[in-house]
């Protein structure tokens, strides 16, 4: 179980400049994992590189025992901002993905659709174009078509990074309970630690560039799994975030 | 009422815009017409507004006006089409595949500067002065800047686009027409449209160095006889016909890319 998501030794130098050092740990099935670090430190990289997006200089990464050699449909990338297509309607944006798979009858397609936009609440705009509903439906709608398209492994860059911080908020307990109902795994990358606390079963802190693990943090342990507006409010949350707080504050300090 | 038109970067609505435009218009041909018929300038020099109408509807009506127009048209969507049927493709490879791009981006960038009229006695050479020399120089001056113009609608498509559709399951051709395509389609049209207008541009310099017939041919031979009301028809029909062509082109251009 614990085997699901290797990173074996995984190492990534940009030219001469080392961005990801010799890093190994691996990830549950059916987790939300969180990469944290100070901006730069290589996080993205390393998640690029889940994605098949960039190849490591040195180790591997491995889905279910399989080296990742490029990006396919397991696992899909949610990007902070040109996250939807907009010459495509939300369904369109969802159904996109299953284009590319010739498994689906188009009445299964047509179900994945309905359930996908039910899932993320947004069956009364399936007909609008991205440029009419708000950044956090944009948002929704990428998770969906990824989903919909068969990831196992949703790979998000500060997806949540441009949203007003009460949407952002109900976008992360979303998540959360996307996460649970569907059985996904999920890596979420950012720089915000209060939200890095508030989604993580897990947190993996990293060093400023080129990126190490500092430090493993179990946030389940602490918060369970369940993640509602009220855990975000508990003296165990608060401890918990001033901890990680503290870390990253040192790792920056140290860095300069 | 006036006051509110005259707010620095205020707003106007549609039908303030529209009334001002044909009023600013019709002023500056009652001014025309006015001072034409007063005579404060040689007549075969500044023909009023109503002799040239009139010009263009004998024109019309004797003089195959509308063949001219007619053929003029076909020249520049015979040359503007086979420029693009060239350029749209090249240009999306040089964004592709970066050997392509940094091959061929250099000679384009020089050709591109040659002004087309210094190229009509070689054109000339090499075609004679039938109609191969008018789509020649028609396709010079709008495939190389045509290129350049796809290769950077090509280049401006977001990564994100193309790396969403690689974890969707695309493969790289897919990319290109599902996503590539689709995301500059706006631009691309935006960019044929203007190309389209350049091509009247070379046109008439086709026709008046070599033709008899279009509306260049029309232009110079008036010119020959000091016919200024038909030297300033054809002119006007050439403005009409880029006009009408513009606005359709934008009516599609809306409709399809809607959600611009």
């Amino acid at each position: 179980m614990a085997d699901y998501l290797t990173f074996d030794r995984v190492t990534k130098v940009f030219g001469n400049v080392p961005v990801v050092s010799e890093s190994s740990f691996s990830i549950a099935r059916n987790s939300l994992v969180v990469f944290l670090g100070p901006s730069g430190c290589g996080k993205t990289t390393l998640m690029r590189m889940v994605g098949g997006l960039e190849k490591p200089t040195a180790g591997t990464i491995s889905l279910s025992g399989e080296a990742v050699a490029g990006p396919d449909r397991r696992r899909g990338m949610v990007f902070q901002s040109y996250s939807s297509f907009p010459w495509l309607t939300v369904e369109g944006n969802i159904e996109f993905g299953m284009r590319y798979r010739n498994d689906l009858s188009p009445s299964q397609r047509t179900e994945r659709v309905v359930h996908y936009l039910k899932l993320i609440g947004l069956e009364d705009f399936s007909q609008s174009f991205p440029n009419r509903i708000s950044g956090g439906m944009r948002q929704r709608v990428a998770i969906a078509r990824s989903l919909a398209a068969g990831s196992d492994v949703l790979l998000m860059d500060e997806p949540f990074g441009a949203l007003d911080a009460l949407t952002r908020e109900r976008l992360q307990v979303e998540l959360r309970q996307i996460q649970a109902e569907e059985t996904k795994t999920v890596i979420f990358v950012t720089h915000d630690v209060e939200e890095a606390v508030f989604l993580a079963d897990r947190i993996i802190l990293f060093s400023s560039r080129p990126a190490r693990v500092l430090k493993d943090i179990d946030v389940a342990a602490v918060l369970g799994a369940a993640r509602t507006l009220a855990v975000r409010e508990s003296q165990e949350f608060f401890k918990l975030r001033n901890d990680v707080l503290h870390l990253v504050r040192h790792e920056v300090d140290v860095s300069r | 009422m006036i006051r509110d038109l005259f707010v620095f970067r205020g707003r106007t609505s549609v039908r303030a815009e529209v009334t001002l435009g044909v009023l600013s218009a019709v002023l500056i041909l009652l001014f025309w017409e006015a001072v034409a018929r007063a005579e404060f300038v040689a007549p075969q020099f500044l023909p009023s507004p109503t002799k040239v109408l009139v010009a263009l509807w004998t024109m019309t009506t004797s003089q195959h006006l509308l063949w001219h127009a007619g053929i003029s048209t076909l020249r520049v969507w015979v040359a503007f089409l086979i420029a693009a049927a060239m350029a749209v493709p090249i240009g999306i490879l040089m964004s592709s595949y970066r050997i392509i791009g940094a091959s061929l981006e250099p000679m384009i960038d020089f050709i591109r500067y040659l002004p087309v009229p210094a190229l009509v006695p070689l054109s000339i050479i090499w075609f004679g002065v039938g109609e191969e020399t008018k789509i020649f120089l028609l396709w010079l001056g709008t495939f190389f800047q045509l290129v350049l113009l796809v290769a950077d609608d090509m280049r401006r498509v977001p990564h994100e686009y193309v790396e969403i559709a690689f974890t969707l399951g695309a493969k790289p051709r897919q990319v290109l027409s599902d996503v590539a395509l689709r995301s500059m389609g706006p631009s691309l049209v935006d960019n044929l449209r203007i190309t389209l207008g350049w091509c009247w541009t070379y046109l008439v310099i086709a026709e008046i160095v070599a033709a008899d017939s279009g509306l260049g041919f029309v232009i110079w031979s008036a010119r020959r006889y000091v016919k200024t009301p038909e030297v300033m028809a054809g002119v006007v029909v050439i403005g009409v016909i880029g006009l009408l062509t513009d606005q359709i082109l934008r009516m599609l251009h809306r409709r399809y890319f809607r959600y611009v």
